[in-house]
């Protein structure tokens, strides 16, 4: 029963996504508003398919359908009701299908949205690539990755649960949709992109249409990326957050070339130049996240070895390939249309700071791209099997950061078009004492190290420079008579507090990395261990017998208060004893436990692991600060909406379309303007 | 914003102090702050070099940071060798011999993993050049005619 209505609501997106193609074609083709405005409507099938089949797999969860093969491999009768929902998205099926619900949504919304527009030939051709996008994973679940295949013979009495390291923090359920709300979300923007490069219009009327929905995934993929990590952190039990694995940069990646566009986009609204370079990278964060997708689910990496295992894999690099090809083509083919007349006056600008960010954001996702795929290179020149891993990324981004962190304090004081050495003076001269202080005061309370100290100088002057902005943005909101915080909204205020949240992030990472300490100790029971400034004591051993595991926990008391319990649990179809961590967190410092081996009896000795690490919380609160910096800069504020269609209608005469765009500032929108 | 404007094309010469004391402080400050590492001990130079090396047995963890039972006996390993005075070059091929050359979390710098090294250097290069070059040639574009009727509503804005 679920099986079929799974299958069902995936053949009824697939072919409404089909169809409502075909009709968008024939629409467009015979310039009848009436067709494309039917062709939007099939949104609404897409997404009646979509959830369709999710609940029908949820509900096949909840329900314990052995008879369905996913449900068998990730879910059991004793898997509490959390980890029975998050069981969805716990393998490679279930991800496509909530990668497809997400893009259903995302599409229908989007829709709706320009629903006024539907006759538009530049929506209609988003809706088309939406279609197409949505087709193609559609068309993945209902081939290679069905989700919903039957189990053949005798339907099992129980299944195995997810994978025990996907059923012990509630992270597992929040983190997945939250980053795949970003990845999904870069289709939109990329839509209008394909869309702007067909019809002609690649003036910068489609940015400012899709100026929101880029933020809005950019938020949801930082906010997702960072949860990530703190997963790992409270999970994986090495006590580090980010190891350059695959999959974590696989979800870096178009964070890093979607970071360079959200900057080098203000650089076209203002002055429309950088047209190609834009367009490039928003197709690149939206081919990336496809990238991604195969590098980390068709088990390329995984196993260096097993490149023919997975089915779904050249499925996947087939659509990567069409995506990068498509839009070169089309870029290629509008390539007078899209050369723009400005020029760039001085380096010393704001413009001039943020083509220096995109060469930094570019250089660190082709350095964090080759270094992920450079075994697979490797293999393929010579045969030659070899890891690229950590050491190789801290050596090569660790200079990327620092510019990045350089130019976050710099470009904030920069005015457009060009700066005077007095004026840089006035603007940075209290920041970079900021960061001169820090230094001191750091290096007279004892911290040592050039790449630590560095950073925390660089990130003051980074901090400094941006809550300088915010305050001179709350004086002017309380001088136009509204109150201070007013101050705070917009994409420039909103954009200084994501930048403070950066800021905070790498002084975390900064710190931790430079002035963390691990040491493992055997400790009797009773027995005290010292490290960092922490007293930690062994108390004894628990053994729990869940439902769905057995918990074998050490009670360790830390600095003489409360009593943490880091375990190892096992789970009944897991071959190794899984550990899990116990934290006890701080905001000077973290003390990470790990019981790294059980004692043989209550009384007897356990290995405990200690890792005390400083500022770790301050990286989950830089990322929310992240977050909600994103919210304030998407917050429409008091500026005025575009009353004008999007983009002027395409121009016969191979010139350029420009359209003026809406900004807080009506002066200098350029020399063609 | 008038500053943008009106400012001197030149920083004043107090400005200039005002600067030199502070690079005077900060290279002061990152002098001391850089401490004396002396020569590492040898538990130091152990953990540096398991940080170089995969876990045999887990994914995309080090030695260093693995609690595994394979990652003890190559930290144990290298330990051992360290106090018998080995060079970190030594171990590494000890490392490789005993296991492959893949167990090197950071790629050697001859080979093919050359590449890895080299790739972003260049291309860094290459874009840093892209770059110049676009500058040059901006600098060199005409720029836009403007006639003395713009340039007085011009003024009239900036005097608002």
């Amino acid at each position: 029963m679920n099986a079929a209505l799974g299958t069902a609501g995936v053949a009824l997106a697939l072919s409404a996504a089909v169809l409502g193609m075909v009709t968008l074609a024939v629409g467009l083709r015979r310039g009848d508003p009436r067709l494309l405005s039917a062709g939007q409507r099939y949104v609404w099938l897409i997404l009646g398919g979509a959830v369709l089949s999710v609940v029908a797999m949820e509900a096949a969860f909840i329900g314990h359908d052995f008879a369905l093969k996913y449900v068998a491999d990730n879910g059991s009768r004793e898997t509490p009701m959390l980890y029975t929902i998050s069981g969805m998205w716990s393998a490679l099926e279930g991800s496509i299908l909530l990668w497809s619900l997400i893009l259903a949504g995302y599409l229908a919304v989007m829709v709706r949205h320009f629903r006024a527009r539907a006759g538009d030939h530049l929506v209609a051709w988003a809706t088309l690539t939406g279609f197409a996008v949505a087709a193609f994973f559609f068309g993945l679940m209902a081939g290679p990755a069905n989700p919903f295949k039957v189990i053949s013979g005798i339907v099992p009495a129980d299944g195995q649960g997810p994978n025990p390291l996907l059923q012990n923090h509630p992270l597992v359920a929040f983190h997945p949709p939250i980053l795949y709300l970003g990845f999904v979300g870069f289709t939109i923007p990329f839509a209008f992109a394909i869309a702007a490069l067909v019809t002609g219009r690649v003036g910068e009327g489609w940015l400012v249409e899709t100026r929101r929905w880029t933020l809005f995934a950019w938020g949801f993929l930082t906010v997702g990326i960072v949860l990530g990590a703190w997963w790992s952190y409270e999970v994986l039990g090495w006590g580090g957050y980010w190891a350059w694995d695959p999959v974590e940069n696989a979800s870096f990646l178009p964070w890093l070339t979607g970071t360079a566009y959200i900057h080098s986009v203000m650089v076209q609204e203002r002055r429309g130049m950088l047209r190609v370079w834009n367009l490039s990278l928003l197709v690149s964060t939206f081919a990336l996240t496809i990238l991604g997708t195969f590098l980390t689910r068709s088990g390329v990496l995984d196993s260096v070895h097993a490149f023919s295992e997975s089915n779904i894999g050249p499925a996947l690099l087939g659509f990567f390939a069409l995506v990068v090809g498509v839009s070169i083509g089309l870029i290629g083919w509008r390539g007078d249309r899209l050369r723009s007349p400005g020029a760039i006056d001085s380096p010393l600008s704001r413009e001039g700071a943020f083509l220096a960010n995109n060469v930094a954001f570019g250089a660190f996702a082709f350095v964090v791209l080759l270094g992920t795929v450079f075994p697979l290179i490797a293999e393929a020149i010579n045969g030659d099997r070899l890891s690229v891993g950590a050491p190789y990324f801290d050596t090569m981004t660790a200079p990327v950061g620092f510019t990045l962190l350089f130019l976050m304090a710099v470009a904030p004081a920069l005015p457009w078009r060009k700066a005077s050495g007095e004026l840089l003076h006035r603007r940075l001269l209290w920041p970079a004492w900021a960061a001169t202080g820090v230094v001191v005061v750091c290096v007279a309370a004892g911290l040592r190290g050039l790449a630590p100290l560095a950073a925390f100088a660089l990130g003051a002057f980074a901090a400094a420079a941006a809550i300088r902005q915010l305050v001179l943005s709350a004086r002017a909101a309380r001088r136009q008579g509204s109150p201070a915080w007013r101050g705070l909204l917009g994409r420039a205020n909103g954009g200084m507090v994501v930048h403070i949240g950066v800021v905070v992030i790498a002084v975390a990472f900064a710190a931790s990395h430079s002035y963390g300490q691990r040491h493992e100790f055997r400790l009797d029971p009773g027995q005290t261990a010292h490290l960092g400034g922490h007293s930690i004591t062994y108390l004894g051993t628990t053994t729990v017998q869940h439902a769905n595991k057995k918990t074998l926990s050490a009670r360790v008391r830390v600095d003489g208060g409360q009593v943490y319990e880091p375990a190892l649990q096992q789970f009944p179809f897991a071959s190794q004893a899984i550990g899990s961590p116990s934290v006890r967190v701080g905001i000077l410092d973290d003390v990470y436990l790990t019981l790294v081996a059980a004692p043989e009896g209550n009384t007897a000795a356990a290995v405990v692991g200690i890792n005390v690490q400083p500022l770790i919380a301050w990286l989950w609160i830089g990322g929310g600060l992240m977050g909600f910096g994103t919210f304030l800069a998407a917050w429409p504020g008091r500026r005025r909406r575009p009353t004008q269609p999007s983009s002027a209608p395409a121009v016969a005469s191979g010139e350029p379309s420009v359209t003026p765009v809406a900004d807080e500032a009506p002066v200098a929108v350029g020399p063609h303007a | 914003m008038p500053d943008a404007r009106t400012g001197a094309a030149r920083p004043a010469r107090s400005h200039l102090w005002a600067w030199a004391l502070m690079a005077l402080v900060l290279v002061g400050a990152l002098a001391i702050g850089r401490g004396d590492p002396g020569p590492p001990s040898d538990a130091q130079r152990a953990h540096d070099i398991a940080t170089e090396i995969r876990c045999p047995t887990c994914r995309g963890l080090s030695a260093a940071d693995s609690d595994a039972p394979s990652s003890q006996a190559i930290r144990d390993e290298i330990l051992r060798r360290v106090q018998a005075g080995q060079t970190d070059g030594e171990i590494r091929a000890y490392l490789v011999s005993r296991y492959t050359v893949d167990i090197l979390l950071n790629p050697e710098r001859h080979g093919v993993a050359v590449l890895v090294w080299a790739l972003p250097i260049v291309a860094g290069i290459a874009a840093l050049g892209a770059l110049i070059l676009a500058f040059r040639r901006w600098r060199a574009s005409p720029g836009v005619a403007v006639s003395a009727g713009d340039q007085a509503l011009v003024d009239e804005a900036l005097r608002r």
